[in-house]
């Protein structure tokens, strides 16, 4: 099998799949360009009749967006990055040590991630309000920490467990104690995991609506999947839809750039030998 | 109240070590300390919603009616379990997630996949591919209304269907939510194969090639049970998640034409109609049926990821 | 092995807590004190254009210190504006001041103790001359005055004068019948416009025709949750037979089952457009279609204006309320101030201003007169006399149950049928208010 043929096969299947992926983006792209008095009609079409900036000076115009993508930035990235952290030890605990109550951190985690969300909202609401911690960054921080864990947990127990046990044995045969040979031989083969977890997360809180919409209620913590439905079109009939895609471009680059750059670093992590011995 | 998927953890045997008895004590402790703050966040989090949603689901209570507050036991179960309401949403959650995760299960792999092997422009098509499951969910849900819709899309036009109404109907309906829904998560699970792709120990693959394995063979017999931790997480997550759908459901139909799901019930008897009550018992039924499929999940795949040893 | 990256992951894992540990003490803390002297109030509105903005800033002038208003804006959706005040108000919330609350949540909100009641029979009177009738009806419960009409909304019957004339009719008749309406289409080959979508909009319609009709959805209302459902009869019936004879025939718009507002008007303006049933905004949006290239002008020029359809011929119909009350919160810090703004926000010279900034027709009858609104509204008086013989939805506490139940038993259209589909309603509606149905 030639392997320039079988690689620009690969690459073909790449591309279709880029174009399946991508194709609804250019769809949202144009319905930001559409006016929104005309976007609807009885001939609708895919790219506008007319391109128009406006629906782009209304998402800029208003504080209410550009705070939103503050708070989303804020907020996702911190509980990501403590999501992280913590899962990580609990994960590498779960997968390679013996303790008690193992199975029952992850039965809990298990339950936590199966928990309705919407029955939460009355409860986390009055707790939240007694605390003073209503409508604040950490009032979001919590519960996305809470509800990224289990997967992260999930996740990266099942990593550290394909990791082969004589990797660690052979690091303690040489001295290291359990702290040490974490650090130096399980985490960097874990950068994989990590950052796959790392990317769910940031993405689960990102995307993550009906707890932004229930415990925030000013521009002070609303995140952008929130203040999307605050957006309105011209009367309060109009649908802000075209409003909301230009939002939706301007919250996407980043998020383009971010996944570029943790696709490097799994990458990177695979290249570094994963599983060389 | 506790969803125990097993009884209770059985005894954890210190492993037979006679020199270092002393790393044993000392890896027990760490393993403690180490999961603590995971434990501690998670159930001080959820203790109090989820008891509370338990005791709220005995009494009759509308919140804007506090006068009205009632003890009723057990009623509030019998009425949902005996709702159609209740069981057109049950059919409608597990059309809606059965379809998507076996057509997401295969297409995720393919993908994944086609990730793994890629040569050249890899960076873009790895980049392309996740960049779905980043767009805001809410955002995705509108982007594929209002290319279905009527008055707006460009669907009917391109595959020269008139005047058909998508929204107008339960099956059409769905078919869009589940459309939806599978374009918007099925980098999540090739995302999740990928890494577990990627620690498919070569050597086993190489080993494979040289006795002579074709293709499929190295496929099911090497690749895959290699990966299974890996399939085992993607699936029941991706299963827990299915099964909780909202998002779409609430942005494309509102629930109309029968297509309004658990999560969906749930949220309107809490939030919209404050019938905390009912919404309650919605709630504490809708967690005992993830329970169930969780079950089914892990004792079906076997997979323990407690396990320390090997297999 | 890779020992570099170990180290670093390591020495980057403590640089990293301790980065998030600053904003997360930051952000963590509330806000700080008040300032004293004028009194902050805080007013929720229902998104607009700015003009509820625009009228707290001048009433915060106007008072001279001794108020500032602040408006926070709720979600764009009713049903999401209600979700976000109830949990706040059931939490006491003190810094819910004003709020722009949608009619039918009125009896609710009052019930539940969430309102702060009016009862100095000046202020009253201040609230409520002049006011007209359909509205004010809203404004009471319990036969307190809790939240006065700050804007009202109607319906009105739009038409496409080519196409009543090509067939023959006259929709500004006293007695123009629905089924005048579906008739005249059909003949034509085209299409009407309604609000069929399952969602409040098309309870509105429901309840017009029920009320058009002399019937009520429910009676006894008063009695909270033991209330009557009274949908089947003959005005039950008269609603279900144009609901579902429009449904069935040809004279229905493809998206019937799915129709907002906004499809309405779409299906209005296109080649099919006869007849529409839609709140006035449409006028100037249509307008805005205009400048925007969307539709030609001859297409607004086209267009005419008549009193809501009657049920029955000789019965003058009752067309829909809409609009929104002002209304105090019942833990508010600062009630005499919040009163104050309040009477400032619902005056006089307040509803023509924002009427004919907004867009939205004042709930004051003398604001008609006003010669900056008639320009603004060549159908002033049709809007005026339409809201003060309006039906209003409804008031009950449980508004929410009688709405969603009505939806749910009438939708889709083509199963509308009389008597089975009032009847169905009446059952359900009567097992969901005493708690043995989910709704």
């Amino acid at each position: 099998m030639g392997s320039r043929r079988s690689a620009n096969w690969w690459t073909l299947w790449g591309v279709l799949i880029l174009l399946w992926a991508l194709f609804p983006l250019l769809w949202m792209v144009s319905l930001s360009f559409k006016d929104p008095a005309t976007f609807r009609g009885s001939t609708p079409s895919f790219f506008p009749k007319e391109w128009t900036w406006k629906n782009y000076d209304t998402v800029f115009s208003d504080s209410l967006f550009t705070s939103a993508l503050r708070n989303s930035a804020g907020i996702a990235l911190i509980a990501t990055g403590l999501s992280v952290i913590v899962a990580m030890f609990a994960a590498y605990a779960i997968a390679r040590l013996d303790f008690p109550g193992k199975r029952l951190i992850l039965t809990v985690a298990l339950a936590i991630a199966m928990f309705p969300q919407a029955a939460l909202v009355g409860p986390l609401f009055n707790m939240w309000r007694g605390l003073g911690i209503y409508d604040t960054w950490i009032g979001l921080i919590i519960p996305y920490l809470t509800f990224a864990l289990p997967l992260s947990i999930w996740t990266m127990s099942a990593f550290f467990r394909q990791i082969p046990w004589e990797m660690e044995q052979a690091a303690q045969v040489d001295g290291a104690t359990a702290w040490q040979a974490f650090r130096k031989v399980i985490v960097p083969l874990a950068a994989p995991g990590v950052f796959t977890t790392a990317i769910l997360t940031f993405f689960f809180c990102w995307n993550e609506f009906l707890l932004a919409i229930s415990l925030t209620s000013t521009d002070k913590a609303r995140t952008v999947p929130a203040a999307l439905s605050f957006f309105t079109g011209a009367s309060q009939f109009e649908s802000p839809i075209t409003a909301i895609m230009a939002a939706s471009v301007v919250v996407t680059i980043p998020i383009v750039i971010l996944v570029l750059a943790f696709q490097r670093r799994i990458v990177a992590g695979l290249t570094t030998g994963a599983v060389k011995g | 109240m506790t969803a125990t998927i097993e009884a209770a953890p059985p005894p954890v045997e210190a492993p037979r070590r006679p020199k270092y008895s002393e790393r044993t004590a000392h890896e027990r402790r760490l393993g403690l300390i180490l999961s603590a703050p995971a434990f501690i966040v998670m159930v001080l989090i959820t203790a109090y919603p989820l008891g509370y949603a338990v005791v709220m689901s005995t009494y009759r209570y509308r919140l804007t009616d506090p006068a009205g507050k009632e003890f009723v036991g057990l009623a509030n179960y019998a009425t949902v379990l005996t709702d159609p309401i209740w069981w057109s949403a049950f059919s409608t959650t597990a059309i809606i997630t059965l379809v998507s995760v076996a057509i997401e299960l295969v297409l995720g792999f393919g993908f994944a996949w086609v990730m793994y092997r890629i040569i050249r422009g890899r960076g873009f098509i790895r980049t392309g591919i996740l960049i779905p499951y980043g767009i805001i969910t809410v955002v995705s849900a509108y982007i594929w209304r209002y290319a279905f819709q009527l008055d707006s899309g460009f669907i009917n036009q391109w595959f020269g269907l008139g005047d058909f109404n998508w929204f107008g109907e339960r099956w059409s309906s769905l078919f869009v939510i589940t459309f939806s829904e599978i374009w918007k998560t099925t980098p999540f699970i090739s995302l999740l194969l990928l890494a577990g792709l990627v620690q498919v120990p070569n050597e086993l693959l190489e080993a494979a090639t040289v006795d002579g394995a074709t293709s499929s063979q190295r496929l099911w017999k090497v690749v895959l049970p290699n990966m299974k931790a890996a399939i085992m997480v993607a699936l029941l997550f991706r299963t827990l998640d299915a099964w909780r759908i909202f998002d779409n459901p609430f942005i494309m139909t509102a629930g109309a034409n029968d297509t309004e799901t658990l999560s969906f019930l749930a949220y309107r008897q809490n939030v919209t109609l404050v019938n905390l009550g009912a919404g309650s018992a919605v709630s504490v039924l809708l967690f005992f049926t993830v329970v169930l499929i969780a079950f089914v999940f892990i004792k079906g795949f076997k997979t323990d990821l407690s396990q320390v040893r090997g297999d | 092995m890779s020992a570099p990256t170990a180290l670093g992951v390591r020495r980057r894992a403590v640089v990293l807590v301790m980065a998030l540990a600053a904003p997360i003490a930051l952000f963590g803390c509330g806000d700080g004190g008040e300032s004293s002297g004028a009194a902050h109030l805080t007013w929720y509105i229902n998104p607009d254009n700015g003009s509820q903005a625009t009228l707290a800033k001048q009433c915060s002038e106007q008072s001279q210190g001794a108020f500032t208003i602040e408006t926070q804006v709720l979600p764009n959706e009713a049903d999401a504006q209600r979700e976000q005040l109830v949990r706040r108000l059931a939490a006491q919330d003190d810094s819910i001041d004003l709020m722009s609350l949608d009619p039918p949540f009125v009896a609710e909100f009052a019930n539940a103790g969430y309102l702060l009641p009016i009862t100095n029979a000046d202020d009253v009177a201040e609230f409520t001359d002049g006011v007209l009738d359909a509205p004010l009806e809203t404004a009471y419960w319990d036969d307190k005055l809790v939240a006065p009409p700050f804007w009202a909304n109607t319906q009105l019957l739009w038409y496409r004068k080519s196409v009543a004339q090509a067939a023959g009719v006259d929709p500004t008749a006293p007695d123009f019948t629905w089924d005048e309406m579906i008739t005249a289409a059909e003949d034509q080959g085209k299409r009407i416009g309604v609000q069929g979508r399952r969602y409040e909009g098309y309870m509105v319609w429901i309840n017009a025709l029920v009320v058009s009709g002399g019937g009520q959805i429910v009676e006894n209302v008063d009695q909270g949750a033991n209330a009557t459902p009274s949908m089947a009869g003959p005005a039950g019936d008269a609603a279900a037979d144009i609901v579902g004879n429009l449904a069935r025939s040809s004279a229905a718009p493809a998206d019937l089952a799915t129709a907002g507002e906004e499809e309405a008007r779409s299906t209005f303006q296109s080649d099919q457009g006869s007849f529409m049933v839609n709140w006035p905004y449409v006028y100037s949006a249509a307008q805005e279609s205009v400048t925007s290239g969307a539709i030609d002008q001859s297409v607004v020029d086209d267009i005419g204006w008549a009193r809501y359809p009657a049920v029955a011929s000789g019965q003058p119909s009752a067309p829909p309320l809409g609009g929104i009350n002002l209304a105090i919160g019942n833990f508010t810090n600062h009630p005499d101030e919040a009163l104050a703004a309040a009477k400032c926000i619902t005056s006089l010279p307040s509803n023509v201003q924002y009427m004919v900034e907004s867009g939205n027709p004042a709930a004051r009858s003398a604001a008609y007169d006003d010669p900056e609104v008639r320009q603004a509204f060549p159908m002033a008086d049709l809007i005026r006399d339409s809201i003060d013989s309006a039906g209003p939805r409804p008031i009950t506490p449980y508004y929410g149950d009688v709405s969603t139940s009505v939806q749910r038993t009438w939708h889709p259209e083509s199963s509308v049928r009389a008597p089975g589909t009032p009847e169905k309603t009446d059952t359900y509606m009567g097992e969901v208010l005493s708690g043995d149905r989910l709704l």
